[in-house]
């Protein structure tokens, strides 16, 4: 597993009384070409007909990152094929495409898009950093204005984020709090504090913070979509997760041994598990009796590991409110949101997966949820991997 | 008078315990005497790694849940039967 790890997540709210939004954010990793590519896009109007018009746009970015065709040519694509509105006569929507390429960890570079969306800002630590950006006269037949594309390269390193985000962000607040809303500055100032207060808030806590505080300003009712994004490049988070006991009893002491050496959070998950690392790390079981429901048995405490649930149900409830990603706030107290709440956390998880069969899972008597360790877990890295973006691996016992 | 040592009596919260009627257990303030309650001091236990010693079991005192009183191990325990049990051991 890699020493760095490319934390990027965004969040967004609507525009107040929308079902759906003008602004779209797509992000994909390829770990095969070691890329990520962040879209932005925030389509002309609100509503459904934005949404089409920003949709179409970031998948085709996104799409024609991932290929060899030169930038300038995809955005002449790109805004070729944009429907035209009825009312206004004219297709427009706005784009910022950030591709990441990591041949090592060493060398990240950065190749940035931008198309009329606020200015892109670049921070190494809490400080500020300026760059130049080539600016590109598309010069293209047929349109309603000049456009300008605004391009530039450059590469991060650890400790270095770039934070963009659409209008909804710079104009909140706009007439009512202040005279022509938050402006560029003031989102500068606001993330450069956020980032004083807390010099490690991950992507996830920052971009929160700043759609908040913009939410905020319009008074609890959005005036437009309001997105943000955050890539952070940073030390990653590890969390190991364990669960089922070892094939043989001989392997028991290497488990402790794994488990002691691991630097990072520690999850075990089962209760025969449990009593095999607390008999190894000689620290007690305490269940807590308080937060648990008819799904969810409760989660104990125990010196030395961060969280102590049952195995199966637990398990396949975490896998099922992940895949359905059920947001965090939603959920109940209890060992589930516990557990989600660490790996959502955390950028890299490894599972030790014990194979010892439990002869009392057999029993027919008991729900077919309480599948295959195995396949639990197979499913949770998956969901892992593809919808939250997490490194994963993943070791038998 | 002297202060009657508390009963201490552990519930299984396993898998395989938790979802044949465990859970109804931890109920126990909704349902348990509480004379006995204040008898017993009630925590959970991962395992008691009962489950599986039988699981070929036909006899449902032989199943999960189950339960341990000062260290003795209970099965097939209903909140009836947590309750009788529990109010032999804090009358003994």
């Amino acid at each position: 597993m890699n020493d760095i790890f490319i934390d990027v997540d965004y969040d967004q709210i609507y525009k107040h009384d929308q079902e759906i939004g003008g602004d779209v954010f797509l992000l994909s990793k390829n770990p095969d070409s070691n890329q990520i590519v962040a879209t932005l896009s925030d389509g002309l109007g609100s509503g459904v007909k934005a949404n089409v018009l920003a949709s179409l746009t970031a998948h085709m970015a996104h799409k024609l990152s991932f290929s060899d065709m030169d930038l300038t040519h995809s955005a002449r694509i790109i805004m070729n094929t944009l429907p035209v509105c009825k009312e206004r006569k004219i297709s427009y929507a706005t784009f910022t495409i950030v591709d990441i390429r990591y041949p090592s960890m060493k060398d990240i570079s950065v190749s940035l898009v931008e198309y009329d969306n606020p200015p892109v800002l670049r921070f190494s630590g809490s400080q500020e950093i300026s760059w130049n950006r080539d600016l590109i006269d598309l010069k293209r037949p047929g349109a309603f204005k000049q456009e300008i594309l605004k391009r530039s390269e450059f590469s991060m390193k650890n400790g270095d984020r770039l934070v963009m985000f659409s209008d909804g962000v710079t104009q909140s607040g706009m007439g009512s709090t202040m005279p022509l809303g938050w402006r560029l500055d003031g989102v500068r100032q606001f993330a450069k504090a956020c980032i004083e207060r807390d010099p490690d808030i991950s992507s996830h806590e920052l971009s929160r913070a700043i759609v908040q505080h913009a939410y905020s300003l319009d008074g609890l009712c959005s005036k437009d979509d309001i997105t943000c994004s955050v890539v952070y490049v940073r030390s990653p988070r590890r969390t190991l997760v364990v669960t089922g006991p070892p094939f043989t009893k001989d392997n028991d002491a290497a488990l402790g041994e794994k488990i002691r050496s691991f630097n990072g959070r520690k999850i075990v998950a089962g209760g025969t598990t449990a009593l095999i690392v607390s008999r190894l790390f000689g620290s007690p079981i305490h269940v807590d009796m308080v937060h648990w429901s008819k799904d969810v048995p409760p989660f104990s405490s125990m010196d030395g590991i961060d969280l102590v649930t049952e195995g199966m149900l637990t398990l396949s409830k975490v896998v099922k409110v992940l895949e359905e990603k059920t947001p965090e706030a939603m959920l109940p107290d209890d060992a589930v949101r516990r557990f989600v709440h660490i790996l959502l956390d955390s950028d890299q998880v490894h599972f030790i997966v014990g194979t010892k069969i439990n002869e009392a899972h057999q029993d027919p008597n008991i729900p077919a949820e309480i599948g295959i360790r195995r396949t639990m877990i197979a499913r949770l890295r998956k969901v892992l991997e593809e919808h939250y973006l997490k490194e994963t691996s993943l070791e038998y016992m | 008078m002297d202060k009657k040592e508390k009963v201490v009596v552990r519930i299984c919260v396993g898998t395989a315990c938790f979802v044949q009627g465990g859970a109804d257990l931890l109920l126990y303030n909704d349902f348990l005497d509480p004379n006995v309650l204040a008898g017993c001091e009630i925590e959970g236990a991962s395992c008691l790694q009962s489950c599986k010693k039988t699981c070929d079991a036909t006899k449902a005192e032989d199943k999960p849940p189950f339960i341990s009183i000062n260290g003795k191990v209970y099965g097939g325990v209903t909140q009836e039967r947590f309750c009788k049990l529990l109010a032999e051991a804090v009358n003994a």
